[in-house]
């Protein structure tokens, strides 16, 4: 099957080849054949979309010049489309309609874009494998008794088994590069305040970035360049210019430093990864790049950094639904029964799990012993970063540290769980773009990824290193067998 | 303990889940604590991030009574009900 990425698509929609309503229905037929198998969608919109196409058929006949024309997109559960539901997939948000488009939703659609559905998600992006869904179970089309990854799996999915040309997520400690690799797809976290959260729904506010899943860095770079840029909407996001990335696929790294993370390399690393992570090297080394070892002590410890700060974070930030102004309302007398019972019955056990565990780290007596620690541990990784980007320009790591492991695998051990995020942990935290790409598939066909880490707003080197390496990698232009 | 964080967190935990809960929190705590073994002087002055930039200080039109009237949980005449606050007499 032949589906053309997001860069064919727009181009065929803009040269009037192919009508954006034919892209969309193609679209929407792919998702009703192969998406019950999968259940990567929450709501396929397809009345909807097919407005939305023959908006952008319009557009296109009217003479306008549209980036991503008639590209039909998934979208994950956590942004504003208007006229959508954004439920997090969440008991406590099931009905929340939001006001409008959010900024991503809203340079999407000014670019053309053609939203199709709602892709599914863990709670409120509170997972590495999707499984912490309130509404159903993702599977992953290279496997269907296996994850596709978290939080972020239904978009993953649905981009690997070709259903769209591309999809969003959010990345808060990993969460599309981690399903990116565990699907076989590329996925790109930008340097944090290069895209603006306004309509995201926030989990932990000094690490949520929103980005594109695809099937190429290409399609990537087209989709980064459209929505990346300051907003006035959200105040962290700044004004240092996006050169060009597309501009900068082509560049290639001869001139490029590539510093391979000597942490990543470590025993216990999965003989499969560790394999890849010498194909890499090679592959680095025979486009031109000076490869050369970096190290970056405190990556060790970022996952205790990380579920300090994101959880303290995630408590404050859900402290608003209290049933009082959003979701579901118990029917309770007093005040305080009202907000215990609507948030007892509304969110799921992990959602819980990471609120009474912010709320630990935040409470006073133990406020300096964690939150207070792990802010001082998260400047120290920081400086190591610092350190390391004085020796290369990129920084490449395994993105997974195993395959897709088997749905229900970890469910009963969320520490297990939360250790699937390893590797990509340590750019959330310093705030750096990151992009997983896939790089080989094991013995038993599951994919792998390979990370490029950058410098803060260093997307351009970022994208020059992953073409190189996708050029080199080889990963097989195949259907995943389970939508084939 | 986590009975008490759980009261903090507005969040009630059946008394049945409770040992469940504190072993799955207290293991989670447990690998955090490995962040004492970084030492103390090897802590800088702390953060010190960029100030956050603020945009001017002008009245925009909200997302108003559509989102209020899609979203809010109860509803009269055009207005959300909230629970009452003040002298419900318990």
């Amino acid at each position: 099957m032949n589906v053309p990425g997001v860069v064919e698509t727009a181009a065929e929609v803009a040269r009037g080849r192919r009508s954006a309503v034919a892209v969309a229905e193609e679209a929407l037929a792919r998702i009703e054949g192969g998406d019950g198998r999968l259940r990567a969608f929450l709501e396929v919109t397809g009345e909807a979309a097919l407005m939305e196409a023959r908006a952008v058929d319009r557009r296109v006949a009217a003479g306008e010049d549209l980036p991503l024309a008639g590209v039909p997109l998934v979208i994950k559960d956590n942004m504003w489309v208007e006229g959508r539901r954004a439920t997090c997939a969440s008991r406590i948000l099931e009905d929340f309609r939001p006001p409008g488009d959010g900024t991503v939703a809203a340079r999407l659609r000014r670019a053309g874009a053609v939203f199709v559905g709602r892709a599914n998600m863990d709670e409120f992006a509170m997972g590495s494998s999707t499984e912490n869904s309130a509404i159903q179970v993702t599977r992953n089309p290279w496997d269907p008794e296996r994850i596709p990854g978290g939080s972020s799996g239904g978009s993953a999915a649905a981009v690997a088994a070709r259903f769209v040309p591309g999809g969003f997520g959010s990345d808060t400690g990993g969460s599309i590069r981690q399903p990116a690799a565990c699907c076989g797809v590329v996925g790109l976290k930008p340097t944090y305040g290069r895209v603006s959260r306004y309509g995201l729904v926030a989990f932990a506010s000094s690490l949520d970035q929103i980005g594109p899943l695809t099937r190429t860095v290409g399609d990537a770079a087209r989709l980064y360049r459209v929505i990346a840029g300051a907003d006035p909407l959200d105040s962290t996001t700044v004004r240092t210019g996006i050169g060009d990335p597309e501009a900068a696929l082509s560049r290639g790294v001869r001139a490029l430093r590539v510093g391979f993370l000597e942490e990543a390399a470590g025993e216990g690393l999965d003989p499969e990864v560790a394999a890849d992570l010498e194909k890499a090297r090679r592959i680095f080394r025979d486009a031109g790049a000076e490869v050369v070892s970096v190290s970056v002590p405190r990556a060790r410890v970022s996952i205790a950094i990380y579920y300090v700060i994101a959880s303290a974070e995630a408590s404050s930030n859900l402290a608003r639904f209290d049933g009082v102004r959003f979701g579901p309302r118990a029917s309770e007398q007093d005040l305080l029964s009202l907000y215990v019972e609507s948030r007892t019955a509304g969110f799921g056990p992990e959602v819980k799990r990471r609120i009474l565990l912010g709320t630990f780290a935040l409470a006073s007596g133990y406020y300096e012993a964690y939150y207070g620690a792990a802010m001082r541990a998260r400047q120290l990784l920081r400086d190591d970063f610092d350190r390391a980007f004085a020796r290369a320009d990129v920084i490449v790591c395994p993105s997974i540290p195993a395959p897709a492991f088997r749905l229900g695998e970890k469910t009963a051990d969320p520490l297990t769980m939360y250790l699937s995020d390893i590797f990509t942990v340590p750019a959330s935290l310093a705030g750096l773009p990151a992009i997983s790409v896939p790089s080989s598939l094991t013995r038993t066909g599951l994919p792998l990824g390979i990370q490029v880490l950058g410098p803060r707003f260093g997307e351009e080197a970022l994208f020059a290193a992953a073409r190189a390496f996708e050029a080199g990698a080889g990963f097989p232009d195949a259907l995943p067998p389970a939508v084939a | 303990m986590v009975r008490r964080v759980a009261e903090l967190a507005r969040l009630r935990l059946p008394e049945t889940e409770l040992p469940l809960w504190t072993e799955q929190l207290s293991r989670i705590v447990g690998y955090i604590d490995q962040l004492e073994q970084i030492p103390e002087g090897a802590f800088g002055a702390g953060p010190a991030g960029a100030p956050t930039p603020l945009r001017a200080d002008e009245p925009r039109p909200g997302g108003g009574e559509k989102a209020l009237e899609e979203n809010a949980p109860r509803l009269s005449h055009g207005y959300g009900v909230v629970p009452r606050v003040v002298g419900s007499g318990d």
